[in-house]
């Protein structure tokens, strides 16, 4: 991804390192988003979970306006899980993290985190944003979820351009035919 | 078939040559490793371009290694694909500049006698360059015509001389800010300059004007109005492209480039034979592609008897700043003005192109101001951390982007100085990574000298200062050695003695006979000004010189 200004291209990128995504545990599947996720606790198989079932609520947790605009996140994921121009690391650093938050939640609170409360889910969310592997993951999932919300049309996710109107965007012309896939 | 003239790279820098070669008459052919798109198929679409990186190749595929030199000589190593960090700018027919911005700057006379002019500084191997502005400046009044630039001649100390009074077209549309801009510096008693830009405003030139699409730098340009190479040149003359070519080797005798194997899309190898050759793949690119075509008349790397290919490597030095202009100070009128999207802001300041700096006359650079890019994903994300540094998100982070967005617009401000070039500052290949072809990557060796930083920051602080006076919040910059990818130059020197240059006065080798590198690899200081006016000038004019030297040959 670059940051493009007017003529310079900062595109240094090394804020976005992904080198924590496998060391908590080596322990992950490189599987689809629909594939199960197992959630240790060190020993035991304690749950089953979808990564997108989760990923779904945390970024309904994170940024609740999407879903009162009507943006389509979930179908949006799905895309970035299967695209072809978003590399192996982080769509394996996605699904590993939902692993590790379901873990931190048996920890906590003994459920998975789609079973737990508002508060509880919020106050777990604060707890992982202050690892590194937490506060990447948090970022990353807000800013694909920013990406369904105010991306083209399109992509349909940004359904009648609801995440447009509501910053009064006007967008660039042409707009794309297609969705780039 | 035997070509004339056979171009690797159809950016600024080759294009020129195929545009005036094949419009004279000769056979002429370019090699591009990307996709051939055209106005149809250019989009705004963010998600594509700019966070899917549509225009260039993935990391996984081709990548850069880089070694980050401290002063001391030890280095940091990084894999490009690992640490996700990428040196390519544009992969496409017209190359990286169907995506620029089209801010033009001419560089100035002393740019061109910098080591005469301001002495040398320890640690850096400034020299001046081996032609004079006077000898550019027929070419670069020829890119102003033939490329379009437009924008107005104002009076300031470090106006260049111009042979053609004023641009040939008129300046683009420009948001009332600038107003307010102008209103500032005269305060100051600076003198704001309109940025030229290397769009068309109108019809002209069988391509269509600006029609102010709000996404420019990035973007394709779908009207033909951007100066692109493409746009400008190639589509406008018959010389044959070949797109999904990678050129991979040149073949050389002792005396000659023979031929040039490249990939086709599918892995295929092919070759062309040519009279002549020309690289031009972006400095970077081109002094691979020189050292990966090492033989046993060249051990070292094709025309690389001097030792110096891949040396001198530059960037433009500087950084970035911004400041934000928030509804709550502005009355009902200017918050109209400010949100006025589509046309420009394209304002300069060249104030402190030298300054004085404990008695002694320093070389500055060049601010450009412009309004922040419309990327609205971009803009929301950059919302994601609190002023701490800390991650918000909720009501918290929505009331923000919303606060953020709808009323307030941030003005951002580019600088641009030398970067010197020093011997920690190089181009190699990698022998041990290879990418999807299996070829060898190109080794990036990175340092800023620290002159570079204090240069900058004085000239982030004379923005700062103008925006400070234009009643800008939350402002910022940041000066740094971390280059500019976009915006590289140096690794094939030109110069008069072939022990201390790649490429002579009319940019070819030294050593080989029908070989010219035409992008910014000859430059052995790039002035304190973005690149592109320079390096298709430099173009048009080698392109003169090969048309000179097949005629002799025809005779
Ligand atoms: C976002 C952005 C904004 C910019 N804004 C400005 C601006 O405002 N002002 C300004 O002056 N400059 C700007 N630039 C920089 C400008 O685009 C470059 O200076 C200019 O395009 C360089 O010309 P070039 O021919 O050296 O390289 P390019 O234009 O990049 O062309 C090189 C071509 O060579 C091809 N190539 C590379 N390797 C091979 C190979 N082995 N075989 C075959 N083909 C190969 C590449 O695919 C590419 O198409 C900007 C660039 C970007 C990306
Ligand atoms: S139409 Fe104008 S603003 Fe849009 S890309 Fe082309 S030159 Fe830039």
């Amino acid at each position: 991804m670059c940051i493009p200004h007017g003529t310079m291209s900062l595109k240094r990128k090394k804020g976005d390192f992904l080198i924590p995504f496998l060391n908590r545990r080596e322990f992950l599947l490189y599987s689809f988003a629909t594939s199960a996720v197992f959630i240790t606790n060190g020993c035991e198989v304690n749950g089953i979970t979808t990564p997108l079932e989760t990923l779904s609520q945390v970024q309904k947790d994170l940024f609740p306006k999407s879903k009162t605009l009507g943006i389509n996140t979930q179908h949006y994921m799905r895309i970035v899980l299967n695209h072809p121009r978003i590399d192996d690391k982080t769509k394996t650093f996605l699904k590993n993290s939902v692993a590790w938050l379901n873990e931190s939640a048996y920890e906590r609170y003994q459920k998975k985190y789609i079973l737990l409360n508002d508060e509880h889910r919020q106050k777990l969310l604060h707890q992982i944003s202050t690892t590194q592997w937490g506060e990447r993951w948090i970022y990353k999932l807000l800013s694909f979820g920013f990406e369904a919300m105010l991306g083209d049309p399109v992509y349909g996710a940004n359904i009648n351009e609801a995440g447009w109107r509501w910053l009064k965007f006007e967008g660039g012309r042409p707009r794309p035919k297609k969705a780039y896939l | 078939m035997i070509y004339d003239v056979c171009i690797i790279g159809s950016g600024a820098g080759g294009a020129p040559i195929a545009y005036e070669l094949s419009r004279a008459g000769f056979r002429v052919v370019v090699l591009e490793k990307g996709e051939y798109y055209t106005e149809d198929d250019f989009d705004k679409d963010e998600l594509a371009v700019t966070r899917r990186d549509k225009f260039t190749p993935p990391l996984w595929e081709q990548k850069h290694i880089i070694h980050e030199y401290k002063k001391n000589g030890s280095f940091m190593r990084y894999d490009g694909e690992e640490y996700n960090w990428s040196f390519w700018n544009g992969s496409l027919v017209g190359g990286s500049s169907n995506l620029m911005s089209g801010y033009f700057h001419r560089m100035k006379p002393d740019d061109f006698r910098l080591r005469s002019v301001y002495g040398a500084i320890e640690g850096a191997n400034v020299i001046d360059w081996a032609i004079s502005y006077e000898e550019l400046e027929p070419y670069y009044d020829k890119v102003e015509k033939v490329i379009g630039v437009s924008g107005q001649v104002v009076k300031h100390t470090y106006q260049e001389p111009r042979s053609s009074k004023d641009f040939p077209y008129p300046p683009l549309k420009e948001n009332k800010v600038a107003q307010w801009f102008d209103t500032a510096c005269f305060d100051l008693g600076y003198t704001p300059i309109p940025t030229p830009r290397a769009i068309l405003p109108y019809n002209a030139q069988e391509r269509n004007g600006c029609y102010y699409s709000n996404f420019c730098g990035s973007y394709g340009c779908a009207s033909g109005a951007k100066g692109s190479a493409r746009a400008a040149l190639l589509q406008k003359c018959n010389a044959k492209i070949i797109a999904n070519a990678f050129v991979y080797k040149l073949q050389s005798d002792a005396k000659r480039v023979t031929k040039a194997y490249y990939y086709s899309r599918y892995g295929l190898s092919h070759s062309i034979e040519a009279k002549m050759f020309v690289v031009a793949a972006q400095p970077i690119e081109s002094v691979r592609l020189l050292l990966n075509s090492k033989n046993k008349h060249y051990p070292n790397g094709l025309a690389n008897s001097s030792g110096e290919l891949g040396k001198n490597l530059i960037f433009s030095a500087g950084g970035s700043g911004s400041g934000r202009f928030v509804f709550e100070k502005l009355s009902k009128k200017q918050q109209k003005e400010l949100m006025e999207i589509g046309v420009f802001f394209n304002r300069s300041l060249q104030e402190w192109y030298e300054y004085q700096h404990n008695g002694t006359t320093r070389k500055g650079g060049t601010i450009d101001f412009l309004f922040e890019h419309q990327n609205i994903i971009s803009r929301v994300n950059s919302e994601i951390y609190d002023d701490e540094g800390r991650l918000i998100w909720g009501e918290a982070l929505e009331k923000k982007i919303y606060k953020n967005i709808t009323q307030s617009r941030v003005l951002t401000f580019e600088v641009f100085n030398d970067w010197l070039p020093t011997d920690l500052c190089s181009i190699g290949v990698d022998e041990s990574v290879q990418d999807k072809f299996g070829v060898n990557v190109g080794l990036i060796n990175l340092y800023g000298h620290p002159h570079d930083l204090e240069v900058g920051e004085f000239l982030a602080q004379k923005a700062v200062g103008v925006l400070e006076k234009m009643g800008a919040v939350d402002i910022s910059y940041s000066i740094s050695s971390a280059p500019s990818p976009n915006l590289v130059a140096g690794g094939c020197r030109f110069g008069y003695d072939a022990k201390t240059s790649v490429l002579d006065k009319n940019c070819k080798a030294h050593d080989v006979e029908n070989l010219y590198v035409s992008d910014a690899s000859f430059m052995p200081t790039g002035g304190s000004v973005p690149y592109t006016w320079t390096i298709y000038a430099n173009s048009f004019r080698v392109a003169d010189v090969i048309k000179k030297e097949l005629a002799k040959e025809e005779i």
